[in-house]
């Protein structure tokens, strides 16, 4: 007999209760997800502002490398951000009643294939002016850290549209549609900070 | 010797003794904003994990606290 059950007489011992998790197991994976691929951009970061202090007082871009477009960039940001803000509304709208978040979420899949889409004609532009990864390091930096993002980006939007199926079936549930959009509000926020230390 | 005579010595070996050493052999430069860099993103990388791990354990904590809230009947019942 366990210490447990001699704790209690028979017929007295209290039933357990089975609560409901404070977090889905979906939502708790990609929260660890994220934290790991937070140190990982910050790593990036970090290793990035530390080769830009070692050019102070020399040209950054340097001499010969072509400028990256940051005006361009900055309206592709502001469609990434707008995604975020819409897959926000999605979610409210998905709350009250499941299939009125079809448009938002379709919304804010195209705000982000857009953001996707300007990034890469801008990669083929950078290439054709001879920025590649092996022209500098600044050119490494850009291509790792972006190119990076842009993976990122591009397995959420291939996880949100397979939310979007789900929900079109209806068959989404709110724990699935809340780790995507877990992972896409990742991709979303980090990128304003990319853009100000890589770009600006 | 009492108990903050001995703190208060360590203390004093502790300010008084330490030299400058440079432990790592590329966290020196002489440029000031290369040594600055090093400074930043290491207090940076040090710092980012442990407030992602307090701002988890806090947001649990909350959450922990709604659902507590919940099961007494005390809370609103959509919290």
């Amino acid at each position: 007999m366990s210490a447990n059950s001699a704790a209690y007489p028979m017929g007295r011992r209290p039933e357990m209760v089975r609560r409901e998790p404070l977090v889905s197991n979906g939502v708790l994976g990609m929260l660890i997800f994220i934290f790991t691929e937070v140190m990982f951009f910050a790593g990036l970061i970090s290793a990035h502002t530390i080769v830009r202090s070692q050019a102070a007082g020399q040209m950054w871009p340097p001499y010969g490398q072509p400028r990256l477009p940051v005006e361009e960039t900055a309206i592709n940001t502001a469609a990434l951000l707008v995604s975020g803000i819409v897959l926000f509304l999605a979610w409210l709208a998905f709350r009250r009643e499941p299939q009125s978040a079809r448009i938002p979420l379709l919304l804010s899949i195209l705000l982000g294939t857009i953001f996707v889409f300007f990034q890469g004609l801008e990669w083929v532009a950078l290439l054709g002016e001879g920025l590649t990864l092996q022209s500098s390091s600044y050119g490494g930096f850009f291509y790792l850290i972006v190119g990076t993002h842009a993976l990122h980006a591009v397995a959420a939007l291939g996880a949100l549209v397979w939310t979007w199926v789900r929900l079109d079936k209806g068959t989404l549930q709110a724990t699935q549609l809340a780790t995507v959009a877990a992972f896409w509000y990742f991709v979303v926020l980090v990128w304003p900070i990319l853009y100000w230390k890589v770009y600006l | 010797m009492s108990r903050l005579a001995i703190v208060l010595l360590a203390l004093a070996w502790v300010v008084a003794l330490p030299e400058v050493a440079h432990a790592c052999p590329v966290c020196f430069d002489s440029s000031d904003e290369n040594r600055q860099a090093f400074l930043v993103t290491a207090a940076f990388l040090t710092l980012l994990p442990l407030g992602m791990v307090t701002g988890a354990g806090l947001w649990l904590r909350k959450r922990a606290r709604q659902a507590g809230q919940i099961e007494d009947g005390t809370g609103p019942p959509d919290a």
